[in-house]
């Protein structure tokens, strides 16, 4: 076959798998959805306790959130060989998809525990210059894009990523804010305040 | 010609000279170039920005997790009241953190340069200086040696503070009335030490002369300073 020829096919196929990409991608997205789901919940609330829920979190912090582990700026073990089998085109649709959905609150068992966080939850500790978590994450437990929703939460995930900060497991430079203030919580404070931000 | 040309370019060297001048010095503050107060780095960055007060009370959401909603701070002192201090010295403040000069290991993770830009660092000094500033009704010393709190507080203090506490914000002098009193004295305490690190040295040479007692009698004075008269 001449040049000419070959240099057409390979066009055309080049152009064809373009045109046919945004037809090709909405059928990706219901598949990456539900790829996710058998982990984070069909609907965002994730059944295990150790893995989070997404429902209700906003979408540009969840975006940026599977950036961070894409690129590894972010440390999972369990996230790092799952992120790589998704696009990274369809971060932000996830996001979206996954912060519409409404966040469910989970039931509190050790209602001493839950009274003692609140009060870490929304006055921090003037001691040890341990600040209000709600200054950041919002009285309610909301959050915002910059800082996640906490309210809600399973307390397994946030008893372990508050140790992973304690213990400089999250190096990131922008993790530092999180890793001082885990520093200035007791073993005590961290279970307290995970259980009342679980019952949210 | 070659000796026109080059007169030429030097005459055009000449003229564009302003334009590599190095930093135009700030209208509105007096600082120095050098030493206590100097206006340089990040502090003089933040100094040149135009502040957003409405950006600056989104980002002080990071900020009252400990200053409080309101920036309202502390009675007990462990945090002090923000709330009407000036943009210039919130920004020399927060710089001085931030850089290590003033020692404060409890607020320096807060203000690292990954949890606030210097454009946030503005933009939130614009907002503090903005917010009304509340009288208290609690935060002050036993009340039991104001007359001597106030004899020293205008022999001494009031030449940079002001006979009402209201500061200069174009000299970075803060505005220290109704301050918490028990904020005031740790803070004077760190001064006489020169523990504090960025403190003027003007001041560190008063203070020396003080007691316990007169630091206590001028810090309950200056707690209770009315605001805004």
């Amino acid at each position: 076959m001449d040049l000419f020829f070959q240099k057409l096919i390979l066009q055309s196929f080049i152009v064809l798998n373009f045109a046919c990409y945004s037809c090709v991608s909405a059928a990706n997205l219901e598949a990456t959805i539900k790829f996710c789901s058998t982990c984070h919940g069909e609907d965002g609330n994730s059944v295990a306790p150790n893995i989070p829920k997404l429902a209700g979190r906003d979408p540009n912090y969840i975006a940026r959130e599977l950036n961070y582990f894409s690129s590894g700026k972010r440390k999972s073990d369990i996230m790092a060989p799952v992120i790589s089998n998704v696009d990274a085109s369809q971060f932000k649709e996830l996001g979206q998809y996954f912060g519409k959905q409404k966040s469910s609150s989970d039931k509190i068992t050790d209602i001493k525990a839950a009274d003692s966080g609140k009060k870490i939850y929304l006055d921090g500790d003037e001691g040890k210059g341990l600040p209000a978590c709600a200054g950041c994450h919002e009285p309610s437990g909301a959050g915002s894009s910059r800082f996640p929703r906490l309210a809600g939460q399973h307390k397994e995930y946030l008893v372990r990523e508050l140790n992973k900060f304690k213990t400089d497991f999250h190096t990131q430079e922008s993790a530092r804010l999180m890793r001082e203030t885990a520093k200035r919580m007791t073993e005590a404070e961290i279970n307290d305040v995970s259980e009342y931000l679980s019952g949210l | 010609m070659h000796r026109v040309i080059a007169t030429l370019f030097l005459y055009l060297m000449f003229l564009s000279m302003p334009l590599f001048a190095q930093d135009k010095p700030l209208k509105n503050v007096e600082g120095s170039t050098s030493g206590w107060n100097q206006l340089s780095g990040e502090k003089l960055k933040a100094l040149e920005l135009k502040g957003n007060p409405i950006s600056g009370a989104e980002a002080f959401k990071i900020c009252q997790g400990c200053h409080k909603n309101g920036a309202i701070g502390t009675p007990s002192g462990a945090y002090p009241r923000l709330a009407g201090q000036y943009s210039t010295v919130l920004i020399e403040q927060i710089a001085d953190i931030r850089s290590g000069i003033r020692k404060n290991p409890k607020m320096e993770p807060y203000s690292d340069e990954h949890v606030l830009s210097i454009q946030e660092i503005s933009d939130i000094a614009a907002y503090l200086q903005s917010v009304p500033i509340q009288q208290n009704t609690a935060g002050f010393g036993s009340g039991n040696e104001l007359v001597k709190g106030q004899a020293l507080y205008l022999k001494d203090c009031a030449v940079c503070h002001g006979n009402q506490g209201e500061g200069n914000a174009r000299k970075f002098i803060p505005l220290i009335a109704g301050q918490y009193y028990k904020y005031l004295l740790r803070e004077l305490g760190f001064i006489q030490t020169e523990k504090r690190g960025n403190a003027n040295p003007d001041m560190v040479i008063v203070l020396k002369l003080y007691g316990k007692e007169d630091l206590e009698a001028v810090a309950d004075y200056v707690s209770r300073i009315p605001i805004g008269k």
